[in-house]
């Protein structure tokens, strides 16, 4: 008998349980009848088309070794004022041809009309944990941010965003492809 | 509308439950495992629909099957199952070597269903528990799951999580969004719709809110939404990462990576967003907290001495030291819910692999092998963990038991699942 009151008291709580679990399905499927809402990302700047990226200069890079040689232009004005700079594996710090790109991007950012307001968003290749890669590609963007603050460039003019590895700008499991997304972009915003 | 729902005790003979975790060693002598026979209920009204009565006993020999305490089969209703539940024939099932029987029936009328399960212990011939269910068609799988909690129960003392829920990301739409899956795969439903970068969700304490990073305003914030609704409030918006957030044990507070002063570093904030403490003062990137169960130490990811590794902190950020000391790179900690183990991942030669690794840094084991495998996360009963893999054998969501052993794919669509995790119970 003990052992019945035991048992129904347990089915009580196990009855109160489950009212409370089908509640959620129940709510969470009329959830499901909602039309999917189109894929717009309203606080995400006009982000220009990916700038053509100079295929010599991916050629070069390779982990820890810098590259000098600075990449060409940027193939259109339109598309882009500013050049993307590439980093070398899990590492933030810029090398010297990001360092040139930069020089000229801080011109171009002084010369745009004032108070033009410049987003660097910081990107990583698909390796490592997505987790760590917003971490890293954050310090990417903190560190485009920084230099082109010595390059007189306000600094109230600047933000900065990560998108890790979440946004890729070439597919690929390769070097190729990797050295293409170890980048950071400039854009502006409203 | 609620759904009516009443679970009624049989009456269950007196079995004592102090007896049930001796019940392995008394039935099974030697190692042999038991054999479990899960009859297809029979259909106390009408004709019987065979497909509603193998998808039970599918449901329970599946669990069963995955728990790795017994050797379940799902066996169609024959001619010496279609008496009443009560009137068993041990004889049969004894010689055909089953130590275990699980029998069942069913009424199916107007949408509302009852289903009756008992469990059986062949060899001695008793009834061990037993259970009665009410409410609609659609509740036919979770009732299953709930029987074999019920078994596992029974058996090993401790019940089972098969009715838990996993969450996880896709990227199915062409954006990543959080979903929402039963352990097995089934019932899979979209949570978010915002079309923006949605990423590691994290389920409350008590099942019923997760927390996840998303970009749908511009930056990775961390927003709080109820499974029941789909309002979704903004718990931390600061400038900056809002990310890996993480539920303390008693749902009072959230661990989470914040950038607002500089770099990544963890942080603790309550339940509605406020009130942040930094726990990790460091030039380096500290991410990914995951607390022990009792909630008074937290594991996290740092690339402190160059390569991110995991190091264990106190609650109040005090007293950090390092855990693993083994490969270059290792990240994803989470804590089992039995405080015994930290289940992580590990990158080497190329992809990821998950380890499971003792708090004092003992006792570290390799749990997969195959392809890229990644962001662990514990069942409530510490039974399983769950794993995002990429793998020839087919992209997903894998659950495997916590000794490495029964390692299945458990997501059912095409395409790759990422940052599972699973809910409590």
């Amino acid at each position: 008998m003990k052992n019945r009151m035991v048992a129904l008291l347990v089915g009580i709580s196990m009855a109160a349980l489950f009212t409370g679990g089908c509640a959620n399905t129940e709510a969470v499927k009329k959830e499901e009848a909602i039309a999917p809402t189109v894929a717009v990302e309203k606080a995400e700047p006009a982000k220009p088309a990916q700038p053509a990226v100079q295929p010599k200069a991916v050629e070069q890079v390779k982990p820890a070794v810098s590259t000098p040689a600075a990449p060409a232009a940027p193939t259109s004005a339109a598309v882009s004022k500013f050049e993307t700079i590439y980093f070398d594996f899990d590492k933030s710090d810029l090398r010297t041809d990001a360092r040139d790109v930069l020089s000229k991007n801080a011109a171009a950012i002084l010369k745009a009309a004032a108070g033009t307001k410049v987003q660097v968003e910081g990107h990583c290749d698909e390796r490592g944990s997505a987790e760590y890669n917003l971490a890293l590609g954050e310090r990417r963007a903190k560190s485009v941010q920084k230099y082109l603050t010595t390059l007189n460039v306000k600094a109230e003019n600047l933000s900065i965003i990560s998108y890790g590895k979440e946004k890729p700008a070439v597919s690929g499991s390769d070097e190729a492809a990797w050295s293409k997304n170890r980048r950071a972009e400039l854009v502006v915003v409203k | 509308m609620k759904t009516l729902l009443l679970i009624l005790l049989l009456a269950v003979p007196s079995v004592v439950l102090s007896a049930q975790n001796g019940y392995i060693e008394v039935t099974a002598p030697g190692n042999r495992q038991l054999k479990m026979a899960v009859a297809s209920p029979r259909s106390t009204d009408g004709p019987a629909n065979p497909e509603t009565a193998r998808q039970v006993s599918d449901v329970i020999a599946y669990d069963m099957n995955m728990s790795g305490v017994v050797i379940a089969e799902s066996r169609l209703q024959t001619t010496i199952l279609s008496s009443a539940l009560g009137d068993v024939d041990f004889m049969s099932w004894q010689s055909a070597g089953f130590d275990l029987l699980v029998k069942g029936e069913y009424s199916l009328k107007e949408g509302r269903l009852t289903v009756e399960f008992r469990l059986f212990d062949v060899l001695s011939r008793k009834q061990i528990t037993a259970k009665r269910y009410l409410g609609t068609a659609k509740d036919l799988r979770r009732f299953s799951h709930s029987f074999a909690d019920e078994i596992l129960g029974a058996i090993t003392g401790e019940k089972g999580v098969f009715t838990t829920r996993i969450a996880y990301v896709s990227a199915q739409t062409g954006n990543k969004e959080i979903y929402v899956m039963d352990w097995d795969g089934y019932n899979p439903l979209p949570l978010t719709k915002n079309g923006a970068i949605n990423l590691n969700p994290d389920f409350s304490p008590d099942g019923r809110e997760i927390i996840f990073t998303s970009y749908k305003r511009g930056n990775p914030d961390l927003y709080l939404r109820s499974l029941s609704n789909t309002a979704e409030v903004a718990l931390s918006n600061r400038k900056g990462l809002n990310m890996t957030g993480s539920w303390s044990p008693d749902g009072s507070k959230i661990a989470l990576a914040l950038s607002k002063d500089g770099d990544a570093e963890i942080y603790t904030i309550n339940k509605d967003g406020s009130h942040p403490v930094r726990l990790t003062v460091n030039p380096a990137l500290d991410l990914y907290p995951a607390w022990s169960p009792d909630g008074k130490r937290i594991a996290f990811v740092s690339d402190r001495l160059g390569k991110p590794q995991i190091f264990i902190m106190n609650a109040d950020g005090g007293e950090v030291r390092r855990l693993t000391t083994s490969g270059n790179y290792n990240v994803n900690p989470r804590w089992s819910p039995k405080g015994d183990k930290i289940a992580y991942s590990r990158m080497g030669g190329g992809g990821f692999n998950i380890f499971t690794i003792a708090p004092d840094g003992s006792a570290d084991t390799q749990i997969t092998s195959d392809g890229n495998n990644e962001n662990p996360s514990w069942s409530a009963d510490g039974r399983f963990i769950c794993f995002s893999s990429k793998r020839s054998g087919g992209d997903g969501v894998y659950v495997v038991r916590a000794d490495g052993t029964g390692q299945t794919k458990v997501s059912k669509g095409a395409g790759v699942y990422f940052q599972p995790v699973w809910s409590a119970r």
